[in-house]
């Protein structure tokens, strides 16, 4: 019942997605704690692949389950937290390290306004849920 | 998601960029031999900038670093026969050849430069404002 109770809400998806800002932001933290190390190439975790995941695992969601004889695998594994990849723009340094500061700080700023309206959200729905709960405004 | 902290950052970048050629061109003031330790003294080096199309939305360009030009200015030739840089032989006998760098044009570049810097830094604060006042909606 209580997992019923969160199931209609969008708390598990936020929760993904808190989930991979906060996925992200230690990578970001990585590239900026590596900016002096010589060899170092940027890393960084896919947005536009981790939405595609989160829609795609939304809209199954919505649908019927499709039923599976027993033993038969999976259509795909559930897998929402894209991989580490580097493929960020930066500056080719002379030594070879591939660390663009601001892009980096920029990119952490974004990832932080995307935790924050995932917070925010969340925190507006466990309040009406509170609301219910006590039956009073 | 937001193309104008976007746009903020190439120009930072950009900026970045003006600032170390106008560091290394203080910085060879008086260089008077190439890296090959040829005699050829330092030509200032000007960063170009152009629009960068890519970065930002809704005809805002970016901008982003297109190339380094290298003046072709004459080297400034001071008299110093006792210094074994001097010219040996032909007209300029006797003459060092110095870069020809106006020190005070370069400092107010670099200071345009830092004001730029800055001014794309307050940008990308009131930019990340506007966010956090959009979600003071919802709370």
């Amino acid at each position: 019942m209580l997992s019923g109770l969160f199931q209609t809400t969008t708390i598990p998806v936020l929760e993904q997605v808190v989930n991979f800002s906060q996925a992200r932001h230690n990578v970001l933290a990585g590239n900026i704690a590596n900016v002096d190390t010589p060899g170092y190439k940027a890393r960084d975790l896919s947005v536009e692949d981790f939405q595609d995941r989160l829609q795609r695992a939304i809209h199954e969601r919505t649908q019927p389950p499709v039923s599976r004889s027993p033993g038969e695998p999976a259509q795909e594994e559930q897998r929402l937290l894209a991989h580490v990849a580097d493929n960020s723009k930066t500056i080719l340094r002379h030594d070879k390290a591939k660390v663009g500061m601001e892009y980096q700080v920029t990119e952490m700023a974004k990832n932080q306004m995307q935790h924050n309206l995932a917070i925010t959200i969340m925190t507006s729905q466990f309040r009406l849920l509170q609301t219910a709960i006590s039956g009073r405004m | 998601m937001f193309p104008s902290l976007d746009i903020s950052t190439s120009a930072l970048v950009a900026q970045r960029a003006r600032m170390n050629a106008i560091s290394g061109n203080l910085a060879n003031l008086s260089t008077t031999h190439n890296a090959q330790g040829e005699r050829v003294p330092y030509q200032e080096r000007y960063v170009i900038f152009q629009a960068d199309e890519s970065v930002g939305a809704n005809g805002a360009p970016g901008v982003e670093v297109s190339d380094v030009v290298i003046s072709q200015k004459e080297p400034e030739y001071k008299f110093e026969p006792n210094n074994p840089d001097a010219i040996q032989e032909g007209p300029k006998k006797g003459y060092v050849a110095y870069p020809d760098i106006d020190m005070m044009a370069q400092f107010t570049n670099a200071m345009e430069a830092a004001r730029s810097y800055e001014a794309n830094l307050g940008a990308i604060d009131i930019a990340k404002n506007l966010q956090q006042q959009t979600l003071r909606i919802l709370a």
